[in-house]
């Protein structure tokens, strides 16, 4: 299977003890270094508010990591344990290689359009980037 | 029938029949040929004074709106993967209340609109923005339980 990168966020009880976030954390690096992941980033967005009530908590911790991985299943795995885990209120992965890639796609495509113009020293006073010699059907 | 042909303008009874007959979903042809390019699209300006032909036009909104002309600020600022974990960006496109802002409103363009919608959605569900009627939760108690996860 080809790499897959998933953005993993998920929110903790407020006011939760340091020991039982670290347990959660850990579960999710196990769960990862035992299907071979990479966890490329790791952030804590700390205590923010909620936009609406979550099993009656007002606010909770965020957590954001970015795992890359080449089992599928892994997905399943990480959202059971997280499932399982009292602290954990709200988990949600989303699968994001095919939009980066796609993205990648665009701004390729922009950079070699924009190669293929003629370039003038002079910035043109219309709001696109295209000289006026283009031969396209702009009337600016 | 024929003054209005040259004019266009005045919604009269009489246009009835034609509006019947000739212009069904919308002023696609018409017989008053200088208005035609005006307002062909939806909310041109200008557009809504011509006669309310067809029931399904696109413009029977309440009243005739003239739309400042927007650009995207997506397409602006070349964006192309639209981040759902990006909460400030995401909220100048939702209503007080939570409800997506359509199109119209806001300028953007249709592909970046589609994106902005998967974005909104996907923070809804983590709770960085708020679903539809559950503002702050104060207004509507009731409602915000019914989305408990």
């Amino acid at each position: 299977m080809e790499e897959r990168l998933y953005d993993l966020v998920f929110i903790v009880r407020p006011a939760t003890p340091e020991e039982e976030i670290k347990k959660v954390l850990s579960t999710v690096e196990h769960a990862c270094a035992e299907k071979g992941a990479k966890v490329e980033k790791a952030e804590t967005w700390g205590t923010r508010k909620l936009a609406y009530k979550v099993m009656k908590h007002r606010e909770g911790i965020y957590f954001y990591q970015q795992v890359r991985t080449t089992h599928g299943e892994l997905v399943h795995e990480l959202e059971r344990r997280l499932g399982v885990q009292d602290a954990v209120i709200k988990y949600q992965t989303v699968r994001l290689d095919e939009d980066l890639k796609r993205q990648k796609k665009l701004v390729h495509k922009r950079e070699q359009r924009a190669a293929r113009r003629p370039r003038r020293p002079a910035p043109p006073p219309a709001p696109s980037a295209a000289p006026m010699g283009d031969p396209g059907t702009h009337a600016s | 029938m024929s003054e209005e042909q040259k004019q266009g303008q005045p919604a009269s009874p009489a246009v009835s029949r034609e509006a019947a007959e000739g212009h069904g979903a919308g002023p696609r042809r018409e017989g008053a040929g200088p208005h035609l390019a005006a307002g062909r699209r939806e909310g041109g300006p200008g557009g809504g004074g011509r006669r309310e032909g067809g029931p399904g036009g696109p413009r029977r909104g309440k009243r005739q709106y003239f739309r400042k002309k927007k650009v995207c600020k997506f397409c602006v600022e070349k964006m192309d993967f639209i981040d759902y974990k990006r909460a400030d960006i995401l909220s100048q496109f939702v209503q007080e209340r939570g409800k997506i802002l359509p199109r119209r409103m806001t300028g953007v363009c249709s592909r970046h609109q589609r994106w902005l919608g998967v974005a909104i959605k996907r923070a809804r569900n983590i709770a960085l923005l708020p679903f539809a009627g559950s503002a702050a939760g104060t207004l509507a108690p009731r409602a915000v339980e019914a989305h408990k996860s």
